[in-house]
This record gives C-alpha cells, structure tokens and sequence, in this order.
C-alpha cells in the first residue's frame, strides 16, 4: 500500500476544506496555538497549495502539517463531513515516501516495525483460547496504566463477561496511520484483525473511543481492511451501562468528596453515541452531581492518546494544560476518565494544577459491591 | 525565508513586544494569511497565482502591545492590518501592501458577565461561537447570529457592521454595543462612552463601527445579550408572486410584529439554492417566519403574520420547513454544496426602503442577467434582514463557467459588480448592508457619499496621519 493509492480524494477534500471555516471553533490545536495556519483551513490550504505548486514541503511546512493532532474534531463537526484527517494523514504518508517527515517519525516507525508499539521494547503478548467476546487491549492501556486493564476484567466478569485478550501490547495503528506511516499502520491493523479471527469471538470490546475509532472506522477508511460483518464492536463502558441498568452490576457509593468532572477522552467525537454512558457509570459511584468541562461532549478536545506526544510535545502538553485549565476554570478537583493515554497526560500534569486524576475503571472495580 | 537587515530589525523590535512565539515570518504562515473568505484571492490561488503576503504576523497579547506595535508600524511606515477569523467576503483582511498582520485570536478572554445588566464584555478576538457557548452557559445568548459565527471574531463581528440571522428583531452587531476599547494608529488607547444611549455630544463610539480597521484596532468590546428565549416558533410561507411576499413582509414590519427572522427567498433562489440544501421543490417564492419569547404571545403574532399572509396569498407550509430551515441554515456555506471555485459569484448585498426595494432589485436583476448573458450569469436573491422602514436584499451572481485565467476572471468579476452597484445606486440602495466595504468596494465610495467623502477622507487622515490601516480598504 502507497500513499499514492490514497491520493485520488486528497484534492478534493483539500479544495473543500481549504477556503471552508466552519469548525474553526472546535480545532483544538487552533484553539491553543490561535495560528490560522494550524487550523483545518490552513491544513486544507497548505495541501491544496502543494499541488499547485505554491508551496513546497521543508522543515517549516512539514511541521505545521504535523501539527494537526488528528483528533477528528473538525470532521465530526462538519455537516458534509469532509475527511479532512483522512486527508492530513494522506499527505503525511505522501511526506514519508518523500523522505521529508520530521524525525521523530522516524523513531517511531522503528519502534512500531519491531516492537508493534512506541512505548516499550517488548513484543506483544500472542492471543490465549478462544471466546464469544473479545477485548482488544492495545499498547496505551498495557504500557500507560498498567492497572486499567484489571479493573476492566474484573467489571466485566461482574457482568458475566470473561473475554479473551487480543492485541495485548500493540498499537492499534492509529499513531502509525496518523504520522503517515501506511504501510506499518496497516501491518498493526492486519496483525489485530488477525489476532480476533484467532479468538474466534463474535462480539469485540473495546477500552476507549480512540480504540473504537480505529476498528470501526480508521481501518476501512485509511486502511482498506475491515472487521467482519458477524463481529459486533462495543465500548467496555457501553456493555457496563447497560448492565448498570438491568441491575446486574451495582456500586457501593463514595463517600463526598470535592468536585468532579468526567474527561471525555480524545476520539470521543468520534463515537457520538458515547458521551452518556461512562457518565451514568460515574454516578454509581460518586453520587453528587459533576460539574461539566467546557470542552465536553461533541466539543471534546484530546488530551493524551494522539501522536503529537511523539513529533510536537510541546503542543500536546498544551493540550493537556488546556484541559487541566479548563477544569481549574469549572471548579473541578477530581477528574475522572478510562483512556489510559488521557488518564497519562493528565496524570503528568495535574499536580501544577491542584487537581486528582483518576481512573474510572479502577474507581468502579474498587466499588464493585 | 531569509531577512534582510531592515526587516530583521523591524521583526526583532516587534519580537521585543509580543514575545518570539508570537511573531511569525515563516512561508506557510504568509500564504494563509494571504487569503480571507472572498472570492477574489481564492480564485487567485486557486489558479496558481501568488497574492500580496504579511512581511510579519503577530499575535499581539493586549492593547498595550499593540499601542507599541502602531509605535512600531509608524516609525517604518508599515500597513497594519488587523485579522480576526478571516471570514470577511469583501477583502477586508487583505495584506494588500504587506506590512504587519495582527491575528487579535491571542485576545481571546470574557472579561465579564454581568447577569443583571445583561452584558458580556470580551476581547475582540474571542471566536463568536465559544463566546456563544460560554453565555449558554448562564442561559444568554449574544443575539448575533451570524453564519460566520463557527469561526469569525468579536472583534470582526464589529468591524464591519455584520448582520446575523435574528437581526430583524435583535439588531445587527453594531446594535448590541454598549462600549469598546480602542486601539489608534496613533497608538492612543481608547474606551467609548460606558453606555450607548446618552447625549453627552456625538455618538463618535459608532466611527469604529464599519472602518474595518482602518481607524485603529477594537481590542474589547462589551455587548447587550439576552436570555435565551423561552419559546421558538417557525413555520414557512409560499408566494406565488414575489411581490406579495415582499408586502407581507412590510406589512409585518410597519404594523410592529417582532420576528426574529423573516427569510424570503425570490423564485430563483428558491428553485436552486432551496432545493439544493433542504430538499424542497417549490415554485414561487418560500419564506421562513420566526416568533420566540413568552410562548403565548409569540403564537399569537404568529398568528397575525399568517393572516397577513394569507391576505396577499401566501400558502402555509406548516412548522416543519421552518424548522427545517432553522436547523440547517448555515449548511449552506459548507463545501461542496456552498458556491465554490471553480465557480465565480459574489454577493452584491444592498438594503433601501420598502417603496425602493422591489424596483431595485428587478433592475439588479435585469443589469446583470442582460448585461453578462454571454457568460450564462445567474442572478438569485433573499430578503433577510427586515427593519420598519426598509429590508435588506442578499443579492448574489453565480456563473459556473467563468474564464481560467485568473486576471480575465478578475476583470470579469468586477464588471459584474461595477454593472450591479450603478443599478443599486441609481435606484437608491447602498452599496452595502453588512459584509462591509473591504477591498472590494472601496471605489464605489465616492459615488455613494458624493461631497460628503472628502470629509471621511479628511477624518481618516486625521486619525490616521500616516495612513497604516489597513490601507486601501474602504476606500482609504
């Protein structure tokens, strides 16, 4: 697979998006950096300039093309729904073959090309048994919280869930596909697919949107692979929440505590039916009402969990100030979220903020009843 | 890109104001910042041509720094031009001669919301829409709805006197000012009057309301906002004659019922851009009404507006493509389905009074249809923003195959638009209504004000001695 393959609806998305404002004002990153260039426009403007001959990819261009946190924002928002990170992420690819991407992309391939993530040296630990259900666990939720992944069995065995681990340790390709790295994204992608005919599962369950995002729609769309028809994909937090309503899982209670707030994790825009159920599963647990970030719901910004952390750190770690602002802003002291690579960069940066961070799996298996 | 020593210097002092991160020289900064939302540098860049750029962005953090930047700008004699979202369809925010580009997006903070006086007051460079939200927030709403809210500023809601969709009973932008904060290209910073009804001497806070940045730099801006309304009603109308819809509308207005919205689309518009985007098929003319607040009384001038109607033969379609309408109207302005390049169009928007407005636009019509049938030019119109004594026409050309070349293209556009403004003109319209002057119609400025311009010009210069802002914009 060739970034040249994909090339066909590059200009088009680009000349629709190029001159297009109009989700300007959920951009995160142009939110943060307040640079017209770092906008959709501005990406849509750059690629379409490209082509025409009116500017060339170098250092300074390439790293505004990065730039982009590929969270899927301005695609959720958009009432024809351009794939404008469909299309960055083309050009990204179009960047690699030329040998023109930062380098830090280069770390990062080589990482994923031997170890299958970017986080540790350690292979991927191969599927075990055969089940109904599936649970893909990936590398963020293996390597950047550890202890998410037992809390998550132990609430879906309270269901009645025992599922067999597909993917534990590897990238769902999303980071791959995001840096413009195709062929390796589409390698992870295949070893994943691969890794649930193994389990022979019917019903695949997933950690976090970000995770969602990537089954059901990064690898048809960036990626020409599919799940199959038979396997019916689910957030773990939207299988919990409607075992909360039938009565089949139920929470002791935390005593009072400060003010909370639940992080809609990076990618949720991309799953729009998600937004209620981690919040009903919160409310089992910590009882008194939340208080609500700015950047909620559809307006989600990412935090954690795009691969800005890996090429522009700098912008990622805004992203997560803005977050930690945000929720200094609303009057939040606890923040509450399930992504293990939001929960990371919340994580790192929530003591300059005066505020708690915590998991809400581990807070949900610690209340188990 | 390298500098050279002047301008290394000039980039370097502004650097010492603003801060390194916020001064920008870089290639692909200049390129974006070298288009806004108008028509004429896209087809530019779109046919491979290169546009005038900013020598340096800046992103100026408050008005004190761009008090030293005006410093700055008036030392070396550099334009100044001030960029809000870009949203402008005139050219407004054009580097036409280079110089410095001041993004104002950094100055994006509410300031304060006072929920007993109800107002907001916020830097100009808060994104309309994250202003909106934040008033939902409390249950207000600034009621300046504009379809370039997603991504235009306050700042550029103001500048150029904008319009937003619930005008014909809130007001355009230039109505829900209490007060600013300015910025003089002399480098003066200024506050207008704390309120603005009053009669301590001329009501000088409007000079800045429609410069576009040519007198100075809004930098905040406070602003009346409203609860959000407690009811809304939409319903739709169908003419079968333009005429009769036109009267409905006036007759609404003069008699003192409050829509909020009163969309009239003429039969062109109807069978095209209609169609296109909420998927109705009507001949005739369609119009949306809107009611809102206290539930009972905006049913009851529903009512009224539905008897008004029916008197002059205008069908009820019921509530749901009024709804419909509400709940997609700005899906109009996005890709593919807005009017894109490689097409030309422009939107040649007037206002007048009610005994004008119908003979104005059948001349408007007829000028341009005739005068460029060569080129199959479409004419289309609506009537959107109502007032008592007037209404304003978003008239618009479309030709879908317009010459290639970028500077036959160029041409073209403008002889299009000098053949609609002289009808405008000779049947009392002016030359604008809400998307400003910009580049585009600076030179019809003359014509429309006649003696009294040498005394804008005059006034420009006096609060602009060495002409930085923004310069060949409204004509200056």
């Amino acid at each position: 697979m060739t970034a040249t393959r994909l090339d066909e609806n590059i200009l088009l998305t680009a000349d629709n998006c190029r001159y297009c404002l109009m989700c300007r004002h959920v951009c995160p990153i142009g939110h943060v950096t307040g640079l017209e260039t770092l906008t959709p426009h501005g990406w849509g403007l750059m690629i379409a300039s490209n082509r025409r001959g009116l500017l060339t990819w170098n250092d300074e261009s390439v790293f505004k093309l990065y730039s982009c946190a590929d969270c899927g924002t301005c695609r959720a928002h958009c009432v024809t729904d351009q794939p404008l990170p469909e299309t960055i992420a083309t050009a990204r690819a179009q960047v690699v073959e030329a040998g023109l991407a930062p380098p830090a992309v280069g770390r990062v391939a080589e990482m994923l090309q031997r170890w299958q993530n970017p986080y540790e040296e350690q292979a991927p630990e191969p599927v075990e048994g055969r089940g109904e259900v599936a649970l893909f666990v990936g590398d963020e939720a293996t390597y950047l919280r550890p202890g998410l992944l037992d809390a998550a069995l132990k609430l879906l065995e309270a269901a009645g869930i025992r599922p067999v681990l597909i993917g534990r340790g590897r990238s769902n390709g999303y980071v791959a596909s995001s840096l413009g790295l195709i062929e390796i994204a589409h390698d992870l992608a295949r070893a994943n697919l691969e890794d649930l005919a193994a389990s022979g599962a019917r019903r695949l369950l997933v950690l976090s949107p970000g995770d969602f995002f990537a089954f059901k729609q990064l690898y048809p769309e960036r990626l020409q692979l599919s799940l199959p028809d038979s396997v019916d994909l689910s957030e773990v937090t939207v299988l919990l929440a409607q075992a909360l309503d039938r009565g089949e899982l139920a929470f002791e209670p935390l005593p009072p505590g400060p003010p909370h707030a639940y992080v809609d994790p990076s990618h949720s825009v991309r799953v729009k039916t998600r937004y209620d159920a981690p919040r009903k599963l919160l409310a089992a647990v910590i009882p008194a009402p939340p208080v609500e970030l700015f950047w909620r719901r559809e307006r989600t910004h990412p935090v954690g969990s795009t691969a800005l952390k890996f090429t522009i750190p700098q912008f990622a770690d805004h992203l997560t100030w803005a977050r930690l602002g945000d929720a200094r802003q609303a009057g939040a002291q606890r923040l509450i979220s399930e992504d293990a690579g939001t929960l990371k960069a919340l994580g790192d940066h929530a003591a300059r903020f005066g505020v708690e961070v915590l998991s809400l799996y581990e807070l949900l298996a610690s209340q188990l009843r | 890109m390298k500098y050279s020593f002047p301008r290394e210097m000039i980039r370097s002092e502004l650097e010492d104001i603003v801060g390194q991160h916020f001064v920008s020289v870089e290639e692909t900064d200049r390129l974006v910042y070298s288009t806004d939302w108008s028509w004429m540098p896209q087809m530019w860049l779109d046919r491979g041509e290169r546009l005038p750029m900013p020598d340096y962005i800046v992103h100026p953090g408050s008005a004190e720094e761009i008090s030293e930047i005006m410093d700055i700008a008036n030392k070396y004699h550099l334009p100044v031009v001030p960029w809000g979202g870009g949203s402008g369809t005139q050219g407004g925010a054009l580097p036409m001669f280079g110089g410095i580009l001041l993004d104002m997006k950094r100055m994006n903070k509410i300031i304060e919301i006072d929920e007993v006086s109800l107002t907001v007051t916020a830097q100009a460079g808060i994104n309309g829409q994250q202003l909106e939200w934040a008033l939902n927030e409390k249950g207000l709403t600034l009621p300046h709805y504009a379809a370039s809210a997603k991504c235009a500023t306050l700042g550029g809601y103001l500048a150029p006197r904008g319009t937003g969709t619930i005008s014909t009973k809130y007001g355009k932008a230039e109505d829900m000012v209490m007060s600013m904060q300015i910025v003089l290209p002399t480098g003066e910073i200024i506050r207008t009057p704390p309120v603005p009804q009053h009669a301590a001497g001329p009501d000088w806070t409007r000079l800045w309301l429609g410069a576009e940045g040519t007198l100075g730099v809004i930098t905040e801006a406070t602003m009346r906002v409203e609860y959000i309304p407690e009811s809304r009603l939409l319903r739709a109308v169908l003419f079968d004659d333009l005429s009769k819809a036109l009267e409905a509308g006036r007759r609404m207005m003069t008699r003192r019922l409050h829509p909020f919205v009163i969309r009239l689309y003429d039969p062109a518009s109807t069978k095209t851009r209609v169609k296109a985007i909420l998927g109705y098929d009507f001949d005739g003319a369609y119009m949306v009404l809107g009611f809102d607040g206290d539930p009972d009384i905006a049913a009851l001038e529903e009512e009224k507006a539905l008897e008004m109607c029916a008197e002059l033969g205008g069908r009820d379609l019921g509530p749901e493509p009024g709804w419909k309408w509400w709940n997609h109207r700005y899906d109009f302005y996005y890709p593919p389905i807005n009017l894109k390049l490689p097409w030309m169009y422009g939107t040649t928007e007037t206002i007048t009074t009610y005994d004008k407005i119908e003979k104005l636009y059948w001349a408007e019509k007829k000028a341009v249809e005739e005068g460029f049938a060569e080129w199959n030019v479409r004419f289309i119109g609506h009537f959107s923003h109502w007032f008592h004594w007037g209404v304003m026409l978003y008239s618009r050309f479309i030709i879908e195959e317009p010459p290639q070349d970028a500077r036959e293209a160029l041409r073209l556009h403008n002889r299009i638009w000098n053949t609609a403004m002289q009808a405008v003109l000779a049947n009392g319209g002016m030359i604008n209504e809400h998307h400003g002057i910009g580049l585009k119609l600076g030179r019809y400025m003359r014509k429309q004000y006649g003696d009294a311009w040498p005394f804008l010009l005059r006034l420009k210069k006096m609060i602009d001695p060495n002409g930085i802002m923004n310069p060949g914009k409204v004509g200056f």
